[in-house]
């Protein structure tokens, strides 16, 4: 039995007071694959956050085992990339290797094959030194890929990363997301496709802003589960009063 | 009847309100204005204690530029005599008069001195009559002796006094002007020629021997171009000038600089046009004189 | 002949050497600053410094009188506590970082006019406390040779944080701390060049050397560094031209400077590699691949 890397602890996350993660209770083991699944303002993005450490719980903890803020790799759903900066891929893929060399560690020639290796691993060999502001949506994404490889970390959180991607580029970027399992890192990835969720993911969370189930993935995913979810009231209440069960 | 008490009381008001009638007597000085501060002391030496004598243009101030106030109009219309240099200096003189309403007769203390032309400031080529006759001591007696005439026209029963005070302001004069040629004469001849910006000094170059050269270039003025700089620092070389007063330069900095390279020395504030203020170095017409000589010599000596 | 018109002004006059040397060494350190502020979106933070650093001045003025050291003095700390406060309001609240800059430089603005007015005197301050670039005394020229090296040694050091925060802020924050501490060493670069370049060479030279070439290098360059060099080429480029142009054409000597660099701009505007209009008008055949 693998230790949970991730323990939730009745944790409730939010913004100015309005939960968006209410009262989640669960643990991820080292080494899973999980899904985080619901509907458009199901609280995904907001976890993750509270995952990466960028978002203080408004009640409750997340507790991570011997897992640092700086061993997780993350990729936001909307990255706040300025594309009209003057960089080229090579050297945006490179930021990936920060972790091991901080503001003045130098690149070797060790490092540049790595560089070059995640550039080739994610497809994109022959783009090294376009400027990003030139790539595709799909493109981009598997720079970031090809950064996050290189991080080289325990956990990769990813928030939709294949939303808004063609078909061929989201199947490649799948191979590395199992590669990272057989890996044993853990990864965690908030999805809205439902079959490729079942296809690819062991594990899953349903949420709806509450937890609705958290397992294997083909008893989570059950019909009942959905229509639930689907139930779930997406804007926050202005006349809330105080949650009573906030303790 | 009248009685013993009404010869009391009336030799008891006399002796009560004498002294006020005397007071009275002596307030009633005569009202004087004068364009300019340096004409305002040479009056207010004239006329002692006699004379109230205002300056329409106060100290550091710019008489070619001067713009009247309401407030000088009405100085203008209670004065009875007014004062002014003539020879082209107050051009805005006449119109204050007209809108004053004044009565006063106005005395230009100019009269009778030998004017000069000095070039026009347009620097069109032409040459205008250079106002400024009070930098000769000589003039200066000229002018005392003409304010000394103006007072005593309007004031005759004056006359002596004004007369006795103008003699002995008159000699202080001629000490003055052996001050100023002894002092000129310490300055090697050779080194008799400075830069300043001020236009006022032909008649003290005229009178005394000196050189006074206008700045080439537009090295004064706020954006100067580097060809002004340039200009104005092969100047000070090639007329082997060994001083320069130009503070009106806004930048300090450029005026070392310009020093520096030419080998020039940096002369300090000179006072042509208006006196300084009551606390300042040239707050007289006398004080004005010495300073600008000892600012000279201090400049130009070894 | 072409050594009259392009050598003989600096060989013969001192002040044209100083000068030179002034421009040059502002077009060191400047232009990189520039290009940065740039791509931030910052390009019109130099005019806003300009009039915020009044009360500094005011209150040096104050203390020490017409004391140019206590007056530069003042601004400095003035320049340096609005960019740094801008900057940390940007970072922890709503805010975005002009909007956070323009609230610090107007409040200080009338602060500063306040202050100048108590004390009753109309002594324009702010020019008084500019320089030119044809009167750098020794003082001047090292001041600005001292902010040119600073600036390169710094931005040296702080270079990774500074362009990771630039172009993905959410990135650096997960990996490292250093966002922060780059971001305030930066402003302070901007602050010391532009104080600096205001005491030693006056407003317009600063400002305009250091942002229209960093603009102007837009046009030429596709990653920062060749930006970079591209910026300081034309300021320096620039700061020569518009020096004999002075001399010989007897214009006054920073706008021509500024002028010369606006040249090269509008020229690059037009026929830059990067973007310039022309390409627009006569596209080229396409590429194979």
């Amino acid at each position: 039995m693998n230790a949970a890397e991730l323990r939730f602890h009745n944790l409730t996350l939010g913004y100015e007071r309005h939960p968006a993660v209410h009262h989640l209770d669960g643990a991820a083991e080292k080494g899973s694959l999980l899904a985080v699944v619901g509907p458009n303002g199901a609280g995904k993005s907001t976890l993750f956050k509270g995952v990466v450490g960028s978002l203080k719980p408004l009640a409750g903890s997340i507790e991570r085992n011997g897992v640092d803020a700086r061993d997780i790799a993350y990729l936001p759903q909307i990255a706040e990339i300025d594309r009209s900066f003057p960089i080229s891929v090579y050297d945006m893929v490179a930021m990936g290797l920060w972790n091991r060399k901080g503001v003045f560690g130098s690149i070797g020639g060790k490092d540049q094959h790595a560089i070059e290796a995640a550039i080739a691993a994610v497809g994109l060999t022959g783009f090294e030194q376009r400027a990003i502001g030139t790539l595709s949506g799909g493109q981009m994404q598997r720079m970031l890929f090809a950064r996050l490889l290189l991080q080289d970390t325990r956990m990769i959180v990813l928030d939709e990363p294949f939303t808004a991607i063609d078909a061929k580029t989201s199947a490649d970027l799948l191979d590395l997301v199992r590669r990272w399992h057989r890996e044993k890192r853990t990864v965690l990835a908030a999805l809205h496709d439902i079959d490729l969720v079942k296809a690819n993911f062991p594990q899953t969370l349903l949420l709806a802003r509450e937890p609705v189930a958290w397992g294997p993935t083909k008893d989570v995913l059950s019909a009942d589960n959905l229509a639930k979810a689907r139930r779930m009231c997406e804007a926050f209440d202005e006349s809330a009063e105080a949650c009573v069960a906030a303790a | 009847m009248v009685t013993r008490r009404t010869f009391l009381q009336s030799g008891f008001a006399t002796l009560i309100s004498s002294p006020a009638a005397a007071q009275n007597a002596s307030s009633k000085k005569l009202k004087a204005i004068a364009s300019i501060s340096i004409i305002g002391d040479l009056v207010h030496n004239v006329g002692g204690e006699r004379v109230e004598v205002t300056a329409l243009v106060g100290p550091n101030g710019d008489a070619h530029v001067y713009s009247p106030s309401p407030g000088d109009a009405r100085k203008l219309a209670a004065a009875a005599v007014v004062f002014i240099n003539g020879l082209g200096l107050e051009g805005w003189m006449t119109r204050l008069v007209a809108a004053s309403g004044a009565k006063a007769p106005i005395v230009a203390v100019s009269k009778g001195i030998a004017p000069r032309r000095m070039e026009d400031e347009d620097k069109s080529g032409r040459t205008a009559i250079d106002p400024h006759a009070w930098q000769s001591v000589a003039n200066a007696k000229i002018y005392v002796t003409n304010i000394r005439d103006g007072l005593a026209g309007m004031d005759p029963s004056g006359k002596a006094i004004y007369a006795t005070i103008a003699t002995a302001y008159l000699a202080e004069l001629d000490r003055l002007e052996r001050e100023v040629r002894a002092a000129i004469a310490r300055i090697p001849p050779d080194r008799r020629k400075i830069i300043t910006t001020h236009d006022a000094f032909g008649y003290f170059g005229d009178a005394y021997g000196m050189t006074f050269i206008a700045p080439e270039g537009a090295a004064t003025e706020a954006e100067p171009s580097a060809k002004d700089v340039a200009t104005i620092i092969a100047q000070i070389k090639k007329q082997k000038i060994p001083a320069v007063f130009m503070e009106n330069v806004t930048d300090p900095r450029m005026m070392q600089e310009i020093a520096k390279e030419s080998g020039a020395r940096i002369g300090g504030t000179l006072y042509s046009d208006a006196l300084s203020a009551a606390d300042g170095p040239a707050a007289t017409y006398i004080d004005m004189m010495r300073h600008n000589i000892g600012e000279f010599t201090k400049a130009l000596i070894g | 002949m072409l050594y009259a018109v392009l050598f003989a002004p600096f060989i013969e006059f001192e002040f044209m050497r100083r000068a030179l040397v002034g421009i040059f060494a502002l077009a060191l350190g400047a232009p990189p600053v520039g290009v940065f502020l740039m791509l931030r979106r910052m390009s019109l933070i130099g005019d806003a410094m300009a009039h915020a650093i009044l009360p500094g001045a005011a209150i040096g003025f104050l203390v020490a009188g017409l004391s140019l050291f206590a007056m530069a003095g003042g601004g400095l700390a003035a320049g340096f506590l609005i960019a740094v406060g801008a900057g940390l309001i940007a970072r922890a609240t709503p805010l975005k970082e002009d909007a956070s800059l323009a609230a610090f430089f107007l409040i200080s603005l009338a602060l500063g006019v306040t202050l100048v007015s108590v004390k009753g005197n109309n002594v324009d301050l702010l020019h008084f406390l500019f320089g030119s670039v044809l009167a750098i005394d020794d003082l001047a020229l090292m001041l600005i040779a001292g902010i040119a090296t600073v600036s390169l040694i710094v931005l040296a050091l702080i270079w990774r944080p500074l362009v990771l925060e630039c172009v993905d802020a959410g990135f650096l924050r997960s990996v490292s701390r250093s966002g922060g501490p780059a971001h305030i060493a930066f402003l302070a670069l901007v602050v010391m060049n532009l104080v600096g370049g205001f005491q030693a060479l006056g407003t317009l030279l600063a400002v305009g050397i250091m942002m229209l070439p960093a603009i102007t290098a837009r046009f030429w360059a596709r990653d920062i560094t060749t930006m970079i060099g591209v910026a300081v080429g034309c300021a320096t480029i620039s700061g020569y031209v518009g020096l004999l142009i002075s001399f010989h054409a007897d214009l006054p000597s920073g706008p021509a400077i500024i002028l010369a660099a606006g040249t090269l701009y509008a020229l690059s505007v037009v026929f830059g590699p990067v973007g310039g209009l022309i390409w627009l008008a006569m596209p080229r055949r396409h590429l194979e691949a």
